[in-house]
């Protein structure tokens, strides 16, 4: 319907407003990159020209002067076991939210919900002493196991909105075959939640790969961290070069990016899935 | 009517119902432990004078409340919290929503513009942070270059350093990084406005305007709600910018509730009054969220 309308003037209005709001928007990240690929004098003398030549000394020195492929594999490990572990965590939960009802389950469901509103910032004092206690301070232990109980709220709501629409005659006829609650879950409902899965891991783990404070005062502070604390203590130590920290931040906006692209669809899904419900 | 055909049958009537609960024990448990156990001890840590690192901690009363009450510098950082979350709250919902309406509207690359939109939002809050601040520099920031190549030169600033543009500064950069994503929800509840009711409105004689301010408003008002509460919330946490690009400075200028919470814990050692400070944190955003339920109660009545 929308294709057979005829073109108007007015079309041509809006598209060029379009083109130039992205343009408006895309800048700082063309900025980045192209300040990735230049000298620091350059950056300094010319800041909005295109490199001259492509120029890499930035991330020869950035892998020299810092330990940065530690903080790579750090943040690596840490996105990675904890999004494994949350998409075991999270939807299993949900699951029993949404099947059992009950008013156990409807306290569970209000009870994790609420979480959301907690602020990081009000119990990181105890958190870490907490942490201290259980010898979970200083080690990775820690912070997947923060991210995992921080992401119960958001992905109850996710998931637990998903499953409503996953219809339960498959479920009661793996029930009828035999199949232990357990059993129905994995077998049959997890394989049919992921399109969730997918937008839970992209939502959250961005989160995690971005993530600043939590490693920030919780890893061991005697190597390199992860990437974003590495650039935050860049902006400090290398405060005359701004090339290196530039590299270092393509390196971390690279990998989000690429991430993006691949599994757009699972964005919008995961942002309205998780607002519809607020 | 599902509900009633559960296939996970043989629940109960009375006590535990096990099955569920051996389904949301991992989560429930580390929920409890790592959530829900330090913020019922920073209610009791509140009211101390604990420092974060001796194992000795003094009961001190409302002593940190009184302090929050009558210290100018926890005053003043209230006042930055609000004005940068409402100049942000205000603008990201306003400039989200006429991205969303133009991605809505443009003739050709719907999606692509939508996508290209959004990125900023992947960034991190440290990564966004720093290319403003190189952006914002005086003295070789592209803002200040580009407004002496076009003839303004009178307008360059020092962005950042400057006490009546700081929050202005950095809260620019909080909208950048976040109008994308409210985009994205706006969007989604534009796309539920069903296109036979704007056509009967247009049959009718109904003006562009008049289409968008008695149909299209009323419709996404729910999503309004939601996205202002949303960003008001996050406008309050907000963290790694302030940290990469003032450090809360100059002087306290650009200091916020989470900064000062941040800054008298770690820096100062007086975690019992940060704590203090991030109930208050807490206090407000319970407030703001129980509003913004009624809102969307009482909407729902009247659909």
């Amino acid at each position: 319907m929308e294709s057979k309308r005829r073109v108007r003037p007015r079309d041509f209005v809006l598209f060029a407003v379009a083109v130039f709001v992205g343009i408006l928007f895309i800048y700082p990240i063309y900025f980045a990159f192209i300040s990735a690929f230049k000298s620091n004098g350059d950056i300094l003398k010319n800041p909005s020209g295109f490199p001259t030549s492509l120029y890499v000394q930035n991330y020869v020195d950035l892998f020299q002067q810092s330990d940065f492929f530690t903080a790579i594999w750090h943040t690596v490990v840490l996105t990675v076991v904890s999004e494994v572990l949350i998409v075991v965590i999270v939807p299993m939960a949900a699951y029993g939210i949404e099947r059992r009802p009950g008013k156990f389950t409807k306290f569970c469901y209000s009870f994790f919900l609420a979480g959301m509103m907690i602020p990081f910032h009000l119990y990181m004092f105890t958190l870490f002493k907490e942490m201290k206690t259980f010898h979970i301070f200083g080690n990775f232990i820690g912070p997947i196991v923060c991210y995992i109980s921080g992401s119960v709220g958001f992905g109850t709501l996710l998931y637990c909105s998903f499953l409503k629409g996953i219809p339960m005659d498959i479920e009661e006829a793996a029930q009828i075959d035999g199949c232990t609650p357990f059993q129905t879950f994995w077998k049959v409902t997890f394989p049919l939640l992921g399109p969730c899965t997918g937008s839970m891991v992209i939502l959250n783990g961005l989160g995690i790969w971005n993530d600043y404070l939590m490693p920030y005062l919780v890893l061991p502070s005697n190597q390199a961290k992860t990437i974003t604390v590495e650039i935050a203590s860049f902006v400090g130590q290398y405060s005359a070069r701004w090339d290196i920290v530039f590299a270092g931040t393509v390196i971390s906006i690279v990998p989000a990016l690429a991430i993006f692209v691949a599994f757009q669809k699972y964005f919008v899904k995961g942002i309205t899935a998780g607002a519809a419900k607020g | 009517m599902a509900k009633n055909s559960s296939p996970a049958v043989g629940k109960r009537k009375h006590g535990i119902d096990w099955v569920a609960l051996r389904f949301i024990a991992p989560a429930l448990i580390l929920y409890v432990l790592f959530i829900i156990v330090p913020t019922i001890n920073s209610f009791y840590y509140s009211f101390t004078s604990w420092d974060g690192i001796s194992p000795t901690i003094h009961w001190i009363g409302l002593r940190n409340y009184q302090e929050i009450l009558s210290s100018s510098r926890f005053h003043n950082a209230l006042k930055n919290t609000f004005i940068l979350t409402l100049f942000v709250s205000v603008l990201e919902n306003a400039i989200a929503l006429a991205l969303a309406l133009l991605v809505d509207n443009v003739r050709w690359g719907k999606n692509f513009f939508r996508s290209f939109l959004y990125i900023p939002v992947l960034i991190s809050g440290i990564v966004s942070g720093f290319i403003w601040k190189i952006m914002y520099n005086y003295n070789f920031g592209v803002i200040n270059n580009m407004l002496m190549q076009i003839g303004l030169g009178n307008f360059r600033q020092d962005w950042l350093g400057n006490t009546h543009l700081t929050l202005i500064s950095i809260g620019v950069v909080l909208i950048w990084k976040s109008a994308g994503y409210y985009m994205i929800i706006y969007l989604a509840s534009l796309q539920s406005v069903s296109t036979d009711v704007l056509e009967a409105a247009e049959i009718d004689g109904a003006g562009p305007w008049q289409k968008f301010r008695r149909i299209t408003l009323p419709l996404i008002s729910g999503a309004f709600t939601i996205n202002f509460t949303l960003s008001l919330i996050n406008g309050l946490k907000v963290f790694d910018q302030i940290n990469v690009m003032t450090d809360g400075g100059p002087g306290f200028n650009s200091e916020t509730m989470v900064y000062l919470l941040y800054k008298v814990g770690f820096n100062e050692g007086r975690q019992g009054f940060g704590t203090a400070v991030g109930v208050v944190l807490l206090l407000i955003i319970v407030v703001l969220n129980s509003i913004q339920q009624k809102i969307l109660r009482s909407r729902e009545v009247q659909l």
